[in-house]
């Protein structure tokens, strides 16, 4: 660390464009300080959008010269944030790893070490780089404790509750808060904390929507026997998704956008899903055209999105332009909610708990008895201002109908 | 409740189940006037007369035979065996005869079948075995081993009233060691549920019968690890869930048996470990074991094959080190 630079190469780095509609972003976070050693592709800081918190990684290596933004300030794209100085001996210690997509390279970064199936598949899962970790194992292995003090130190929660996909690990939440406190400590408020920058985000939203719209609930019950049978080992989400898309062409103003007072009813649907981050907040990526798609293909769609939110590889873009939203927060057992609409859209599904109900079925020649059935809410909230109550009822009839009887 | 041994704890639950069930009778060597060899059935005799409670000669393939017959015939036998090495002289009646009733005639056989077993004590090679796994491979027995008083009980009584034959694996080295509070009356300990013997995060030991003790007490203080202990209680079937459940907690397993190595309950929970749960692997899956060899008389050597809680603590810190 002691090196200094010889030959004076110097890189700028500068604030990215994150997506086609984003110009400018926030610094949350910086990784390095002035004076840091730095591998080329190495975190350098973390940067927020108004859609998406990501990872800058560094454009060289060599030693962080100066930091000319500081963390909490807003800049315009192409707006230089930090310079690294390059040059023979500048750089860390040991060159670079070259980064690939190959699963081997991470075996390399390891001093020879070999790395054990969990480790290698929270490697992939969070897309870390292992040469980054210091292993605690023997001749250096990377162990799966390493990999989630790791990830804790960069405040990524390691597992995520359970929602759109399995957890395929489990890590005591108790330990995150316990990380808490010394932030909070330098704070004026004694106890308090301030909201992260994506929680900022989501009460601004939160408020301005209901503030905007005139909410109104309706809910229906569905019975999911068929797609109970259909699913497998599946999630209830996709056949629903899939359910409500059909509904939406049956129903297109519920299809729409509200801004400016003006509303428009879209062609295609581009169905946001919300994926919760845990304690971090939820963000609804966007499934574009997914009119297109079968249940199949929605679920496929869904996974990817949920996985790229959770490791925040998303694209600000893939955040943007829904058309309507489901929220799925069913897998903690609640069984009614009344969720806010994801303005400027003008209604948004809510998916709860299917539950074992007895209920009255009535058989082809009118006869009725009680049944146990898989029972689900469907809790819709949409914009008074846009439509009335009669059309979120036939929408949700709809729904239900298709729910029921999906291959009509 | 009240504080009983494993021994008294058997002895309770097989009596319940005698009192609350006529068609309940056993038989065996010296288990009506002596009590059993090693007194579970002491008193039983006076309570519920010869025909309930019969001494029967030295023939295991007697035994179980008789056992399986009357079975067929609405009752529910509970036979012991003085010893479970003996039970290879009445294997054909349990592995041939009634583990495959019910596939080719479509009979039930609630024959319980006990096995004192384990060694610990200079037994020597025939007293001392762990004979378990024999039964593993014969499809249409279920296969039992509590470690505890509380669960001694409760699995006697599910062993009795499962239609199918089982087998009760009853570790000798428990009989007094193993004391517990046990609640009065009757209740079931159902067969193919593990207990969590102890909650951890750092690693599993999964255990049975006698050596659950030895895990618990190898790993009640190791350097401040955290460890799971998973008694399975039921060796087939086996609690598969929780099994996995632990190991994608953790992580790291160690298996621990008394019984000899190859083809062992360990073996088996091991092979399934690395079918369901090879991604959540942080470390190779251990198994500390006695080796493939008959149990020695001789104190020293005994002591160096079976499995002690140093052999335990060490695999322990080798796989946490990993």
């Amino acid at each position: 660390m002691s090196s200094s630079p010889t030959s004076a190469g110097v890189v700028d780095v500068t604030m990215p464009q994150m997506g086609v509609s984003i110009a400018e972003g926030t610094i949350v976070e910086w990784k390095k300080q002035p004076g840091d050693a730095v591998e080329a592709d190495e975190p350098l800081l973390e940067i927020s959008t108004d859609k998406a918190e990501s990872d800058l990684p560094a454009p060289a290596a060599g030693r962080l010269a100066e930091v000319l933004v500081e963390a909490g300030e807003t800049v315009e794209v192409g707006t230089v944030l930090a310079r690294i100085e390059t040059g023979d001996g500048a750089g860390a210690e040991t060159p670079s790893a070259t980064h690939g997509d190959g699963k081997a390279e991470h075996d390399d970064g390891n001093g020879g070490s070999p790395v054990t199936p969990v480790v290698r598949r929270m490697a992939e899962e969070h897309d870390l780089d292992l040469s980054q970790i210091e292993g605690s194992g023997r001749r250096g292995r990377v162990t799966k404790k390493d990999v989630l003090a790791y990830l804790r130190g960069r405040g990524e929660a390691p597992a995520e509750p359970k929602l759109h996909t399995e957890s395929p690990y489990r890590e005591a939440p108790a330990e995150a808060e316990a990380e808490a406190p010394p932030q909070a400590a330098e704070r004026p408020a004694p106890g308090g904390r301030e909201l992260s920058v994506m929680r900022k985000q989501i009460a601004e939203h939160m408020v301005r929507s209901l503030r905007t719209a005139a909410h109104c609930t309706t809910i229906v019950e569905a019975d999911m026997s068929r797609i109970e049978a259909a699913r497998g080992r599946g999630s209830y989400l996709p056949f629903v998704a899939r359910a409500a898309i059909d509904a939406l062409r049956e129903h297109p103003t519920l299809n729409a956008t509200f801004e400016d007072e003006l509303l428009t009813v879209h062609d295609e649907v581009h169905l946001g899903i919300a994926v919760s981050l845990g304690e971090q907040g939820l963000v609804v990526p966007v499934i574009r055209d997914a009119h297109e798609l079968s249940s199949e293909g929605l679920a496929t769609r869904i996974k990817d999105l949920a996985e790229r939110a959770r490791s925040k590889r998303l694209s600000p873009d893939e955040l943007r332009g829904g058309t309507f939203t489901i929220t799925n927060p069913g897998a903690f057992g609640a069984v009614l909610a009344t969720p806010i609409i994801n303005q400027p859209q003008v209604a948004i599904l809510d998916l709860e708990s299917v539950v074992k109900r007895p209920v009255v079925v009535t058989d082809a020649a009118g006869n009725d008895s009680i049944a146990i059935r898989p029972m689900v809410y469907f809790c819709m909230s949409w914009d008074h201002r846009v439509l009335d109550g009669a059309l979120a009822a036939q929408f949700l009839s709809t729904l239900k109908r298709r729910i029921e009887a999906p291959a009509t | 409740m009240s504080e009983l041994t494993y021994l008294q704890a058997i002895s309770d639950g097989l009596r319940e189940e005698m009192r609350a069930d006529d068609s309940v009778f056993c038989l065996g060597e010296d288990v009506g006037a002596f009590g059993g060899a090693f007194k579970v059935t002491d008193g039983f005799i006076d309570e519920f007369g010869p025909e309930r409670v019969w001494d029967t000669p030295l023939a295991e393939s007697g035994i179980i035979g008789t056992a399986v017959g009357a079975a067929v015939e609405g009752l529910r036998p509970v036979c012991e065996m003085q010893f479970a090495d003996f039970i290879s002289c009445g294997f054909d009646q349990l592995v041939n005869v009634a583990a495959k009733l019910h596939y080719r005639q479509g009979l039930s056989v609630p024959v319980t079948v006990r096995l004192p077993s384990g060694g610990g004590f200079s037994g020597g090679p025939f007293h001392s075995q762990n004979p378990e796994a024999w039964f593993l491979q014969s499809p249409g027995l279920k296969v039992v081993a509590p470690a505890t008083a509380e669960d001694a009980k409760g699995l006697i009584a599910a062993a009795i009233r499962d239609p199918n034959p089982v087998v009760y694996m009853e570790h000798k080295h428990l009989y007094r060691r193993a004391k517990g509070e046990v609640r009065e009356g009757r209740y079931e300990t159902p067969i193919g549920k593990a207990r969590l013997a102890r909650e951890g995060e750092d690693l599993t030991v999964i255990a049975y019968g006698a050596m659950v003790l030895t895990a618990l007490e190898a790993t009640e203080d190791l350097d401040g690890a955290s460890i799971e202990v998973l008694d399975l209680r039921s060796l087939y079937p086996y609690d598969r869930e929780a099994v996995l459940t632990s190991v994608r907690k953790t992580s790291k397993v160690v298996l621990v048996q008394e019984a000899t190595r190859s083809c062992g309950v360990a073996a088996e929970v091991a092979a399934l470990i690395a079918e369901e749960a090879f991604e959540d692997l942080d470390g190779p899956v251990l198994r500390v074991t006695t080796p493939d060899v008959p149990i020695p008389f001789s104190p020293p050597l005994e002591r160096a094959v079976l499995p002690q809680v140093e052999d335990v603590r060490k695999a322990c810190h080798e796989l946490l080190a990993y």
